[in-house]
């Protein structure tokens, strides 16, 4: 899958890639920048209000960068948390360092939408706007996946 | 790693290194002297040596009416789970593994379970707000509200320990939930298994009948 577009290479990456904390298989080459998102998906959400989002950012490159802003179409907001313990910290960024990632999966740091225009369904894709500090933005069309959607099973 | 969570027992200490925030499973499931891990396994599940006693919670349900969880689940198999509907990641997906599990046991099994949600943030989770969000998930959950001191305190005899909802620098409302679910036996009413953040659907999918019946998973 070395050269897939972005957008599948992010489906399919989803069943390979959330082993553990620090696998670096996902993602796709993007052949430029040095960044790549692989792994993305959105577990439909119980309500209409709020959703959570996870992917990792693959960085090849020498230099690090940093997440700065997300946006998608289907929220008013969208923000980076950390989780710290027990409960979550809105993050203003988030670093990518050079020859690592940015792991956001469940259970740690995510993606968090917030003012939701309507509530996404299994099978749809939401669009994600991802903003750098040096790499033009990438857009990611996220997958929504079931409520319970393991990406360890790939169900 | 955590600000003075489990303040309670020692048991807790191993379900709390299972939960790291990157937990893989992959090497955190050493057994910790008290806890009955079967060896050489990644079960989800753990079983306690020395089950916690049903908390003495009387609290509010999702109609606004009192409900006093240790009568209303006697002889039951019952789980519990402290979290709090604005809560993305968590919550919706743990309550969601139950939910979808239980719906794999038989009808007549279904109905002797006992799911339990109490929320760590009363003042947003009204019983309106935590009967809609279970709605979405399964409407057979019992959510329980009410005064947070008192659900603090029910949580603390389980080792959870949890803070009031707060307002961080940016004044975004910070809440915080529980690391695990509890498992009650209908046999005894004690608390005997714990489930950490990990645990899948498959794990409760394989684990639940044996709780029904009050056996070890």
């Amino acid at each position: 899958m070395r050269r897939l577009p972005l957008v599948t290479a992010t489906v399919l990456a989803g069943a390979l890639a959330l082993t553990a904390c620090g696998s670096s298989d996902s993602g796709s080459d993007d052949g430029g920048s040095g960044l790549s998102v692989g792994s993305a998906y959105m577990p439909q959400p119980v309500s209409d209000t709020m959703a959570a989002g996870f992917l990792v950012i693959t960085n090849k490159g020498a230099a690090g960068d940093v997440l700065t802003r997300v946006t998608s179409e289907v929220a008013g907001e969208v923000t980076v948390h950390k989780t710290v313990g027990q409960t979550m910290e809105e993050a203003k960024s988030l670093d990518i360092p050079a020859h690592g990632e940015l792991v956001l999966q469940s259970g740690g740091d995510h993606l968090m939408f917030e003012q939701l225009k309507r509530k996404p369904l299994e099978g749809q894709k939401v669009s994600v706007q991802l903003y750098f500090a040096k790499t033009s933005p990438i857009t990611v069309e996220m997958p929504v996946k079931s409520a319970t959607y393991n990406p360890k099973t790939g169900h | 790693m955590r600000k003075k969570l489990f303040a309670a027992s020692a048991l807790l200490v191993a379900a709390t290194l299972t939960l790291s925030a990157c937990g893989s499973g992959d090497d955190s499931d050493q057994s910790v002297a008290d806890v009955s891990v079967e060896s050489g396994s990644d079960k989800a599940a753990t079983v306690l040596d020395q089950p916690f006693e049903k908390p003495d919670l009387v609290l509010t349900d999702t109609q606004g009416k009192p409900y006093d969880f240790r009568a209303e689940t006697k002889g039951r198999p019952t789980l519990i789970y402290f979290g709090y509907t604005n809560c993305p990641d968590v919550c919706p997906l743990t309550m969601s593994n139950i939910a979808v599990a239980k719906k794999q046991l038989s009808k007549a099994d279904q109905d002797k379970l006992r799911i339990v949600f109490v929320t760590t943030d009363p003042e947003r989770d009204t019983p309106a707000a935590l009967g809609k969000w279970l709605k979405g998930i399964d409407p057979q959950v019992v959510g329980l509200t009410g005064d947070f001191a008192t659900i603090q305190a029910g949580a603390r005899t389980l080792g959870i320990s949890i803070e009031p909802t707060s307002k961080d620098k940016n004044g975004k409302t910070i809440s915080m939930h529980g690391t695990q679910v509890i498992a009650f036996s209908p046999k005894t009413d004690g608390g005997y298994v714990l489930y950490g953040e990990d645990a899948t659907v498959d794990d409760y999918t394989k684990d639940l009948p044996k709780i029904i019946k009050g056996q070890n998973p």
